[in-house]
């Protein structure tokens, strides 16, 4: 495409303008007439510099520059601002004009369209309907969420609600911050605070995601939202059992937790999930994954933070371990002889 | 608490000393005098030099705490609001933007930080600053009515106020053990319902009061944290 039809470049020229901006530089063979007088609607752009911004992204940059240099000529500093920019920018004149019309133009339409689709998607508001709930509720379901139910027949009701799940996360992250400040864990690469938000939400949305993945594999009548809330309310038990767990420190206790607590309300998530799906294989593989990963999850977040606490307190508490120390080896002579016969051996060889 | 909505202030100008300081006893509420100046709203320009344009002439400036819209006076009874959390607050609490207050409060939480040998100016203003936009963002998903950034900020910084006591605790002794423990729960516990009374009652969400002050209590949490370790 050779040819920028300035004067009606608002409309469907500018449209087009961004996506075609990039390649219309290079195919260019046309040659029309060079711009008169401000008023011709055509622009020669085998004539144009390299630099004459005919890339989408430069176009910001060039709006931006520009306003920036209009401000300069504004103060008195005419002369060598536009001097500039004609250099800079490769337009010169009167086709400097057109130029910049129709790259404040193509700004302005890119612009208008990032914004309409940014407050399409961006728009938080579809979520507020699940964050629509009473403290009761809210206490409710998280009790229900340890009680395995038993009707597994008929496709049990789950609670559409992310705030819950999403404070429950939280929760978690504050409670492996606290650990990890009482056990004074170092994490070398990163932040405290960054691995136990990316541990937690990364559990909560990759798993998540994961386990609607093989409900769609094998047919449950589950969503996406539900998937969050159940699997949300799940991490309740880990809360528990890691609150206890960090501050008392019992290996035998941990188990115990883990098998009870952290045992009910995977039981609870597996009830619900095979009362919706149909299918002996399928009810399998999606209770033994969401099993295996949530009570692995738990084993995971108790060691990964509980050796260096054990460590502590054994030094603290335990035989006196005395610090690894540095003795002096005696090298009797006959392996000194041997170094030496050694090193003749190899410099003789280089 | 009486609070005027008439955003003139010019009986506020004419009781000003020329040199521009502000005389504290002279703004106190009595029944018959209403507040000159929204005690919510940061002091608005005053009324006569911008009917004139710009001021022209160094003594009929206005004075420049007035221009910067600091009010020692509204700063001091907004804290006393945030103090007592069993006081029932206004609704038009929420109006405030007023950063001024919340701003010396981080300063003063940094400051104690740093007398008890921490230097964590960095972490407060990112914990602030998250904290604000995530508060922001829950609350307008919670509530029928939205709120700005500006308030969120406003609000969570005044009720800030508590964990600087906490800090200057922490100069004194270690916060390491129980103790320690109690008296840092009992902080959050504090601030997040003076945070959680504002929030409801501004933005009519009654029945929700602890849904809010949970997440308010995890930010104060954080905050607590970095005090005790």
């Amino acid at each position: 495409m050779g040819r920028l039809r300035g004067q009606h470049a608002g409309g469907a020229g500018a449209a087009a303008g961004p996506g075609r901006a990039g390649p219309g530089r290079a195919g260019v063979d046309t040659v029309c007439a060079p711009a008169q007088g401000g008023g011709s609607a055509v622009i020669d752009m085998e004539n144009m510099d390299d630099t004459s911004g005919s890339s989408f992204e430069d176009m910001g940059e060039m709006h931006q520059r520009m306003k920036e240099e209009e401000e300069e000529e504004a103060e008195g500093e005419a002369g060598a601002g536009e001097e500039e920019d004609g250099e800079f920018l490769g337009m010169k004149g009167l086709r400097g004009q057109l130029g910049r019309q129709v790259a404040d133009q193509m700004w302005q339409v890119g612009k208008r369209q990032a914004s309409r689709a940014f407050s399409l998607y961006a728009n938080i508001d579809i979520l507020r309907p699940y964050f629509d709930v009473e403290p009761v509720q809210v206490r409710a379901r998280l009790l229900e969420s340890m009680i395995p139910v038993k009707m597994i027949n008929f496709p049990q009701k789950i609670a559409g609600e992310l705030y819950g799940p999403l404070m429950l996360v939280f929760t978690l992250v504050a409670i492996l911050l606290h650990g990890m400040k009482t056990s004074d864990t170092i994490i070398r690469e990163g932040t405290l605070m960054g691995t136990a938000i990316g541990t937690c939400f990364g559990y909560w949305l990759g798993v998540s995601s994961f386990m609607y993945f093989l409900a769609y594999l094998c047919n449950a009548q589950i969503t996406m939202v539900q998937m969050l809330s159940l699997l949300g309310y799940g991490l309740f038990g880990h809360c528990i059992t890691l609150f206890v767990t960090y501050n008392i420190h019992f290996h035998s206790l941990f188990y115990i937790f883990w098998l009870v607590v952290g045992g009910l309300s995977t039981l609870r998530m597996v009830a619900v999930l095979v009362s919706r799906t149909v299918g002996h294989t399928q009810r399998l593989i999606l209770c033994g994954t969401l099993a295996a990963l949530h009570m692995l999850f738990l084993l995971y977040l108790h060691f990964a933070y509980h050796k260096v606490v054990e460590g502590i307190l054994d030094t603290l508490e335990g035989p006196n371990v005395p610090p690894f120390q540095r003795v002096a080896r005696d090298i009797p002579v006959v392996s000194n002889a041997v170094l030496n016969t050694t090193a003749k051996a190899i410099a003789l060889t280089l | 608490m009486s609070l005027c909505f008439a955003p003139c202030p010019r009986c506020q100008a004419e009781e000003q000393p020329a040199g521009g300081g502000f005389v504290p006893s002279d703004m106190l509420l009595s029944p018959q005098q209403s507040y000159s100046g929204s005690i919510l709203q940061p002091a608005c320009s005053p009324a006569a030099p911008s009917q004139l344009g710009y001021v022209d002439g160094f003594d009929e400036e206005p004075p420049l705490l007035e221009e910067l819209g600091i009010n020692f006076e509204h700063i001091w009874q907004k804290t006393l609001t945030v103090l007592n959390p069993m006081k029932p607050a206004d609704g038009s609490i929420m109006n405030e933007t007023d950063l001024t207050g919340p701003m010396v409060f981080c300063l003063a939480l940094g400051a104690t930080l740093l007398m008890a040998g921490k230097v964590h100016f960095g972490y407060v203003y990112g914990m602030s600053a998250i904290g604000c936009l995530a508060m922001h963002a829950l609350l307008n998903l919670m509530s029928s009515q939205g709120v700005s950034h500006g308030c969120v900020a406003s609000v969570l910084g005044y009720c800030l106020l508590p964990m600087v006591l906490l800090s200057s605790a922490a100069v004194l002794f270690s916060l390491q053990g129980t103790p320690g423990t109690v008296l840092a729960l009992f902080i959050i516990g504090w601030c997040s319902l003076s945070a959680s009374k504002i929030f409801t009652s501004a933005l009519a969400m009654e029945g929700q009061q602890l849904l809010i002050a949970y997440p308010c209590a995890l930010l104060y949490g954080l905050f607590a944290l970095l005090t005790v370790f």
